[in-house]
């Protein structure tokens, strides 16, 4: 957003498998694999303000990090996957290395996805294909439709306004390939999502684009049934805690969409006084030309004014690429969740239904029939994975919104410390006494 | 500085007190006692301005502002602000305080003495008053003279132009200043020297020195005024972040209305920013101290200018009483060899009418010589006197240098000092939502 023009892409030639590191080797890869974070409670920060030291949970301090370190960073190498209580995983997923593709039709983006997994479903350990947005977008609808009692977590959003974003710039694609990222981990974190047939297409499938085209739809046997339920059935009431999660569902998402209006305001606030500081500083140095002994002072206010300018900067770009795109995220994540309660509610409705016809049927046999018993296992299935996928994204949301308060916080931490640096470095050379001239 | 021979337009030396001891030592002594950024304090009552005034210590503050009414010149009913000027002196022995006097002045006054100043020590930098009308403001202040936070400012700026008088080493002296303290009838003609001032005129052979300090001047205004044109927008801008952030309270606080375990976290997350936003207001009233501290020195750069422009009058003055001399001089020589050179309604009427009698032209020359004689005295004593203006005036600006670079060290100095105390205020309060932010969750 502020900032210099669009930075080209990197391009990287052919990667061996084998040069990858470990998803969760060291501190030097990127990204690590696995669920949400769950920071040990023994990390610490160092700070200016607080007094604690960096502690790793084994003793030793990451490698590669200065201080301060900034917590958020180091949460991310550090994941520690709850969800799956000391069971060992069996499925890494990663998406990097953003490249760009001219063709005579059109350019695009495509990513490179990395799977390591020891599960029989894949018939490698490892594979290494490259994917676009639209696939994934095609990988979404497909678990919706094959897994519609589930939760599936949201894309980033699909269209961008051309001329106001750009689309192949640095900031953009990262931020992009972050949210894919993350998409394809809470799936992968996801019991029964994760053995999705299309997903393991998606992560496998030399040529994606055939496989759609076959149109195989291996859908399950839920998933087959569901489809088939006719709308048309009006759910008289929902049950008290499907109410609960919609009625929290609306206020959360009317929640978020507040803070992402400030939010945005406060980055528009900050970029106007950023704006002013850049001349602000200047004028110092232009004074100090006129001077004597003053000379080095004002020099020095200048110069500080300008470190605390690009350290401004800095937090206006954090705010912008970490911190509004999780709400948007969380809010496109309530949409989809609130659709699936309604079609919840639509199975309810026609087991309801049924249930009725038949009671007035007056029917003296006790034996119900086959058909509403099995709207009866579909609503009680589709009421379970409802409800565990809620526990399951609560705890997520805990997780990340904790990240990401926390983040920001510690963003603005690291704003105030810059500030404060630079003008602790000038106090000695404004104190400073110089030889009479 | 020596007298020169009496001109009452222009010598009129104001009559120093008569010190109760030995005049040096008294000289000596408050000359030694230079007052410390005496524009930094806020109230001149508790730093003490020792002022050797007739070998006696003396308090001066500026401590009540009150509004009142009247009627003006025009007798039209207008609203002004008064200042109460009290006056203390300090018995050497036990430090205890005596009022001696005490007087209401308003801003006009305060103006009028400022202007005898300026004519009566034409080669010293006079402290400047400040600012007339608020001006370099940001949207909060008020532009209004009579705003509350305007007049505390004004008063502080008026007990610091006192207390620049007083630790000056000839002004602390001077009577006027004595009875602007002590008299409540305060009368003073407005000199036409003053207005000179402001009149255009050319110098055939300027001063390199005083030219290059009146550029020097002239620049320093300049970018003392946008420098506080540009802080000013940036205090509007910088008010505007913090008080949008604190929109965020009220949304936190109902978000963990919905929350269990988030709910303690988001709570104070939504109270710190409360806090937050209130901050900038003392934040802002401290920066304009530091504003107050440039402004004063813009307009001393005024003052600097103004003790150019005498000394540009002076040398005006010489010049021109020297080419009135010159002119003489020719015409006597041609009166007495008989050519004429130069044209004169004199030489016309005698080419007219004939040639004067020799005695008359005896008379002429004698009135000339006359003329002559006086003219060269005088002009004897304006080269002394702008001799002894450019030594005591160059005195003057050195002090007034060594004054200006302790002050605005000083000024900057507390003002990376305000900076570095509020990053820690702020940062200190993001460190605790941290703290809390861990501590509300539980894990799994």
């Amino acid at each position: 957003m502020a900032g210099g023009p669009p930075k080209a892409l990197p391009s990287t030639g052919p990667h061996s498998l084998r040069d990858m590191p470990h998803p969760l080797a060291g501190s030097s890869s990127e990204e690590a694999v696995g669920g949400d974070s769950t920071p040990s409670p023994d990390l610490l920060m160092a700070r200016s303000f607080g007094d604690k030291d960096l502690i790793l949970p084994n003793g030793g301090t990451p490698a590669g990090t200065s201080s301060p370190a900034s917590s958020s960073s180091l949460l991310n190498r550090l994941q520690l996957d709850d969800d799956i209580d000391g069971e060992t995983r069996d499925l890494f997923v990663i998406v990097d290395d953003p490249k760009k593709h001219v063709c005579t039709m059109e350019t695009y983006i495509t990513y490179r996805i990395t799977t390591k997994s020891t599960r029989v479903e894949f018939d490698l350990p490892e594979y290494s294909v490259r994917r676009r947005y639209q696939d994934f977008d095609w990988l979404r609808s497909k678990l919706e439709e094959s897994q519609p009692t589930h939760l599936i977590p949201p894309l980033p959003e699909k269209f961008v306004v051309k001329g106001v974003v750009d689309r192949f710039s640095e900031e953009f694609v990262e931020t992009r390939r972050k949210a894919l990222d993350k998409f394809l981990k809470r799936i992968t974190d996801h019991p029964v999502l994760s053995f999705n047939e299309h997903f393991n297409i998606f992560l496998t499938a030399k040529d994606l684009n055939a496989y759609k085209k076959q149109g195989i739809a291996l859908l399950t046997r839920m998933g087959e049934s569901v489809k088939h339920v006719t709308g048309g059935y009006k759910l008289r009431t929902r049950p008290l805690e499907f109410a609960a999660i919609g009625d929290y569902l609306d206020t959360f998402a009317l929640k978020l969409g507040t803070i992402d209006r400030i939010a945005q305001r406060i980055i528009k606030e900050e970029i106007e006084y950023l704006v002013e500081l850049r001349e602000y500083g200047p004028v110092y140095s232009t004074w100090s030309t006129l001077e004597g002994e003053l000379a080095e002072p004002l020099e020095g206010v200048s110069a500080c004014i300008g470190n605390c300018s690009t350290a401004l900067e800095e937090l206006t770009d954090d705010m912008t690429e970490d911190f509004l795109p999780v709400l948007r995220e969380y809010i496109l994540y309530s949409d989809s969740m609130k659709s699936v309660l309604k079609k919840r509610d639509q199975v309810q409705a026609e087991y309801e239904a049924k249930l009725e016809a038949v009671a007035l049927r007056k029917e003296d046999r006790p034996k119900v029939p086959a058909d509403v018993e099995k709207c009866q296992d579909r609503m009680e299935c589709f009421n379970a994975d409802l409800k565990a996928d809620m526990e399951r994204w609560q705890n997520n949301k805990r997780q990340d919104f904790r990240q990401l308060l926390m983040g920001m916080a510690d963003k603005n931490i690291q704003y105030y410390e810059k500030c404060l640096m630079a003008w602790e470095s000038i106090i000695p050379l404004l104190q400073e006494k110089q030889e009479a001239k | 500085m020596e007298q020169a021979p009496p001109d009452p337009e222009r010598q009129l030396q104001p009559a120093p007190l008569e010190p109760l001891g030995s005049p040096d030592a008294g000289l000596g002594a408050a000359v030694g006692k230079e007052t410390e950024g005496a524009g930094e304090e806020s109230s001149g009552v508790d730093t003490m301005t020792h002022n050797n005034f007739w070998l006696k210590k003396i308090e001066i503050s500026v401590s009540e502002a009150e509004k009142r009414t009247g009627r003006n010149a025009m007798n039209m009913q207008e609203t002004y602000t008064a200042y109460l000027i009290e006056t203390r002196s300090i018995e050497h022995t036990d430090g205890q305080s005596v009022l001696t006097d005490s007087l209401w002045r308003r801003y006009s006054e305060f103006e009028l003495l400022r202007s005898y100043l300026l004519v009566y020590y034409p080669h010293i930098v006079v402290p400047p008053l400040p600012e007339k009308r608020a001006e370099f403001v940001w949207h909060k202040l008020s532009a209004d003279n009579m705003d509350p936070d305007f007049v505390e400012r004004r008063r502080i700026g008026l007990e610091n132009f006192l207390l620049r008088i007083a630790s000056h080493p000839l002004l602390c002296r001077d009577k006027i200043f004595y009875l602007f303290l002590t008299q409540v009838f305060f009368f003073y003609l407005a000199d036409s020297r003053l207005k000179a001032l402001n009149a255009t005129f050319r110098v055939k052979n300027p001063d390199k020195r005083f030219t290059d300090l009146k550029h020097y001047s002239d620049e320093l205004q300049s970018v003392i005024s946008h420098l506080l044109r540009v802080r000013a927008r940036v205090a509007d801008r910088l008010y505007g972040v913090y008080k949008v952030h604190g929109n965020y309270g009220r949304v936190f606080s109902e978000w963990s209305a919905i929350e269990k375990e988030m709910g303690d976290g988001l709570q104070s997350a939504g109270h710190h920013m409360d806090v937050y936003a209130s901050s900038i207001d003392d934040i802002l009233e401290d920066e304009e101290h530091y504003a107050d501290q440039l402004k004063e020195y813009l307009f001393y750069a005024e003052a600097l200018r103004a003790v150019c422009r005498k000394h540009e009058l002076m040398q005006y003055d010489l010049e021109m009483a020297a080419q009135d001399l010159a002119s003489k001089k020719q015409q006597c020589e041609e009166l007495a060899t008989g050519t004429v050179r130069t044209f004169s309604l004199k030489g016309m009427t005698t080419k007219l009418f004939g040639q004067e009698t020799p005695e008359q032209r005896e008379a002429r020359i004698k009135v000339l010589e006359e003329q002559i004689n006086e003219g060269e005295q005088q002009l004897k004593s304006k080269n002394l006197e702008g001799r002894e203006f450019v030594k005591n005036a160059w005195a003057d600006i050195e002090r007034f240098k060594e004054q200006k670079n302790r002050d605005l060290k000083e000024a900057l100095i507390s003002y990376a000092v305000m900076q570095i105390s509020m990053c820690k205020k702020v940062g200190f309060g993001f460190n605790e939502d941290i703290c809390i932010f861990r501590s509300a969750y539980t894990f799994i």
